[in-house]
């Protein structure tokens, strides 16, 4: 064959490939690139809060003319605020989480060859791929990127003149998001067909691991979602640029009167919201189903009250779509409508707690294995009991208007949104790295990685409560000009010392990342003794899966230690895969 | 066996096309749910003014209700085996989708010579929504027509039979909702902004 004919399977191998497992690993270290960038980021201004008006030589390396004299400026602190908290929420932890995950473990859990539409899963890729470089693009226009903070509220984006990021970096910004919706929103077909539609024989519903039924309800909340966002973000478009009055009215700025009439910023934020805080799930979700695997498999234990699992994370879907007023108690909402918003909100603290008590009762008594996945997995469960507690705080109306808009906020979502699913996808790449890149990573490295990165989530976060207990606003450039907040300043400097620390630690899981893809010990097929059908695939990919038939089903997923009743193993082993015939007098888990 | 298995290849197609339109559709009408709350959400602000709609809206009803039909008997036809009907039923609906669309043009215009704007500082917000969603139901005829022209394609050359006609099924399924949305949509304005 000719050198063409090389070239184009290089192309349709690593580029355009229809493959979900190379579709898997293109979002993973598109969303890590990105990922990085947002931590690079919160790193630099995290300088300025604790040190204001420090002139620093990397700040200076890093900004250049963003920053005179090493200080950055505050449209630029704003401008990255902004861009931190979208590229983490929308692009790490929303598609390079789902993107990476049900990628790769929907066919290869579910047992079938392949998504519904391989094109359009790659078509999925490619428009966050062009989303992910518009978002980057839109730091260098001019005026900067969108500085609105990344629920991009109106007056302050809808206005072109309002601050020098509302300008290009703004429409950038909505250009970026709409074509990332189209993206998640393909993504999203694609997986709930594939359940439904895809399973090899024997896998029913009950059957399926708990991972395949987060990234389920993952998907369906985001089909549900998005498409609110986009009719926000078209309406914002509008107005921005065709004098429409959908979010705009006749409001004096600079002594000017605007030429709209009678629109509301308030319709803006119910569109938003009715998104946004589905969106936390979304997030959130693939790293709860992540931990519920891997919890189970390192503790040889059955995952502890499967049906109840499902059942909650069905619940939080479903509770996830009527809270969203949660974020608007200081609109000038109807204390009444606010109180049904505070009920519907603390009731999701109930299948939170259910998913809670079950992670901590399977892990009881477990003939527990550290490996980072576990220890991730475990600072999962810690991170979402402690943000979850402070979420008490926020659903309670009378007392968010207390804390509403201070660091008390920022520490509670970075906590229970941001700490819980990195911790999910840290856990899962340890997890399903061998599956990945048919290689080991190092344990050891690992462990440093986990042990850092909890003191120092912990140390940055939690001090930011008592920030907000004493009002500290958030998206503030600083906190020096207010003698009121003078006595916080050592806090500050504690925050920054960890974030400092924690962008180091960050360095050796990267370092072990691409160390271990090309470097690291060869995988053996099964090398945590996993019951699911991920690991009776070879170790090698090709487009397909398995050699010969799809391989069937007779189990649940979660035959760990299963015992007769003389005590001894059923199959002689402390793990029974889903390949595995049913014994005579056997009955399958999950009842 | 591999992907490259045309058997596998075809019940795949055969069990997903239909699931994957289906889905696609709730995320559209979660788009359009979106929207027209957000019309009651602003009307509930107050000063909303009533806009007359005008009367071509309603005879690009007749057309969208008519253009399901004709394509539904174009099924029916095939699926008794009638491909000449067939033909002619495609090639009616397409001509009648088309006709929708000129309608909704029309209708656009007499607004517009009442006044009514789209956008610009006398746009109004009821205005606004006026042509923003019926302009946004025609962005996802545009989608309708394309896949009606490839079965008006495939019916002409006679490509489709009783056991073979999954993609004309796909089609129509998507036809008979963009006839529906349009009918929420009409109903929506006439009695909401209107
Ligand atoms: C080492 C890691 C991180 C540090 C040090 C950090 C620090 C911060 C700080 C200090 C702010 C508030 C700045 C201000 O209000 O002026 C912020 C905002 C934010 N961060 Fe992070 N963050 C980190 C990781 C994450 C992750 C993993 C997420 C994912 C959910 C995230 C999401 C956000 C969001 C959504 C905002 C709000 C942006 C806005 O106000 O518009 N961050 N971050
Ligand atoms: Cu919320």
């Amino acid at each position: 064959m000719s050198a063409h004919h090389h070239k184009e399977d290089f192309l349709f191998k690593y580029v355009f490939s229809t493959d979900h497992k190379m579709i898997s690993k293109q979002f993973l270290v598109t969303g890590f690139l990105m990922g990085f960038l947002g931590l690079v980021m919160s790193t630099l201004f995290r300088l300025q809060l604790g040190w204001p008006g420090e002139s620093f030589e990397v700040i200076d390396m890093f900004m250049g003319s963003w920053a005179e004299d090493g200080v950055m400026s505050p449209d630029k602190y704003l401008a990255l605020v902004t861009m931190h908290g979208t590229i983490m929420v929308f692009f790490l932890l929303t598609a390079g989480l789902s993107g990476t995950f049900s990628n790769l473990l929907i066919p290869l859990q579910i047992g079938a060859r392949d998504m519904a539409s391989g094109f359009l899963n790659m078509l999925s890729y490619w428009f966050f791929f062009l989303s992910s470089v518009i978002m980057l693009i839109s730091l260098f226009v001019e005026g900067g990127a969108a500085s609105a903070g990344w629920t991009i509220y109106p007056p302050l984006s809808a206005l072109p003149q309002a601050i020098p990021g509302s300008g290009a970096g703004m429409t950038l910004w909505l250009v970026a998001m709409a074509i990332f919706i189209v993206s998640s929103l393909l993504g999203s077909l694609n997986y709930i067909v594939t359940i439904f539609n895809l399973r090899t024989v024997g896998m029913t519903m009950t059957r399926m691991p708990l991972t395949i039924w987060a990234f389920l309800f993952t998907a369906i909340i985001g089909v549900l979602s998005f498409p609110v966002l986009l009719s926000c973000a078209l309406l914002l478009i509008f107005d921005r640029s065709f004098g429409t009055s959908f979010y705009l009215s006749d409001i004096y700025i600079g002594g000017q009167v605007l030429e709209h009439s009678g629109g509301s910023p308030i319709l803006f934020e119910h569109l938003f919201w009715f998104l946004g805080h589905p969106e936390v799930y979304i997030v959130l979700l693939p790293a709860l189903g992540i931990t519920s695997e891997i919890i189970s498999t390192m503790t040889r234990k059955p995952i502890f009250g499967y049906r109840a699992m499902i059942g909650s994370m069905m619940a939080i879907g479903f509770l996830s779509f009527i809270v969203w007023g949660h974020h608007m108690f200081l609109t000038g909402m109807n204390p009444f409508l606010g109180s049904v918003f505070t009920f519907t909100t603390l009731l999701i603290a109930i299948p939170s707690a259910v998913k809670v008590f079950n992670y901590l009762t399977t892990l009881w008594k477990g003939n527990i294995r550290f490996t980072p996945a576990t220890l991730f997995s475990i600072g999962l469960v810690s991170t979402f009991i402690t943000g979850g507690v402070t979420g008490l705080v926020l659903g309670d109306s009378a007392l968010d208007i207390n804390v509403h808009d201070t660091y008390f906020v920022v520490g509670h979502f970075h906590i229970v949104m941001g700490l819980s699913a990195i911790f999910g996808m840290f856990a899962g790449v340890y997890h399903w790295f061998p599956k990945l890149f048919g290689r080991m990573m190092n344990n050891k490295l690992g462990n440093v990685h986990f042990w850092l990165t909890i003191i120092c989530a912990y140390g940055v976060f939690f001090p930011m409560h008592f920030l907000g207990f004493a009002g500290v606003p958030r998206r503030y450039y600083t906190n020096s000009e207010f003698p009121m907040f003078d006595n916080m300043i050592d806090i500050n400097e504690f925050i920054s010392m960890f974030a400092i620390l924690a962008f180091f630690a960050q360095l050796i899981f990267f370092f072990n990342f691409v160390y271990s893809a090309f470097r690291g010990p060869r995988a053996p097929q099964n090398p945590w003794k996993g019951n699911t059908l991920e690991w009776t695939a070879p170790v090698e990919h090709f487009h397909g899966n398995w050699y010969g038939e799809i391989p069937h089903v007779y189990r649940w997923p979660y035959d760990y230690s299963k015992v007769d009743a003389n005590g001894d193993y059923v199959s002689g082993e402390d793990y029974i895969p889903q390949t595995v015939p049913l014994g005579d007098n056997e009955k399958d888990g999950g009842h | 066996m591999s992907m490259e298995n045309i058997n596998y290849k075809e019940e795949v197609r055969r069990k997903t096309s239909k699931p994957l339109l289906w889905i696609g559709i709730v995320s559209i009408i979660m788009f359009f749910s979106g929207l027209t709350s957000a019309v009651v959400v602003s009307q509930g602000g107050g000063s909303f003014l009533k806009i007359d709609l005008p009367f071509a809206f309603t005879i690009s009803t007749l057309i969208i209700i008519a253009s399901s039909a004709a394509f539904h008997f174009g099924l029916i036809s095939v699926k008794k085996g009638n491909l000449a009907i067939a033909k002619i039923s495609v090639l009616v609906t397409l001509v009648l989708g088309l006709s929708f669309i000129l309608t909704q043009f029309l209708g656009w215009v007499a607004l517009y010579e009442n006044e009514v704007y789209a956008v610009g500082s006398q746009s109004t917000q009821e205005s606004s929504y006026l042509y923003l969603l019926t302009a946004l139901h025609i962005a996802h005829l545009l989608g309708g027509l394309i896949s009606l022209i490839v079965v008006l394609v495939k019916t002409i050359k006679e490509r489709y039979s009783v056991d073979n006609m999954l993609g004309m099924q796909v089609s129509i399924t998507y036809w008979h909702f963009l006839g529906g949305l349009w009918i929420y949509l009409f109903f929506f304005l006439r009695y909401i902004i209107a």
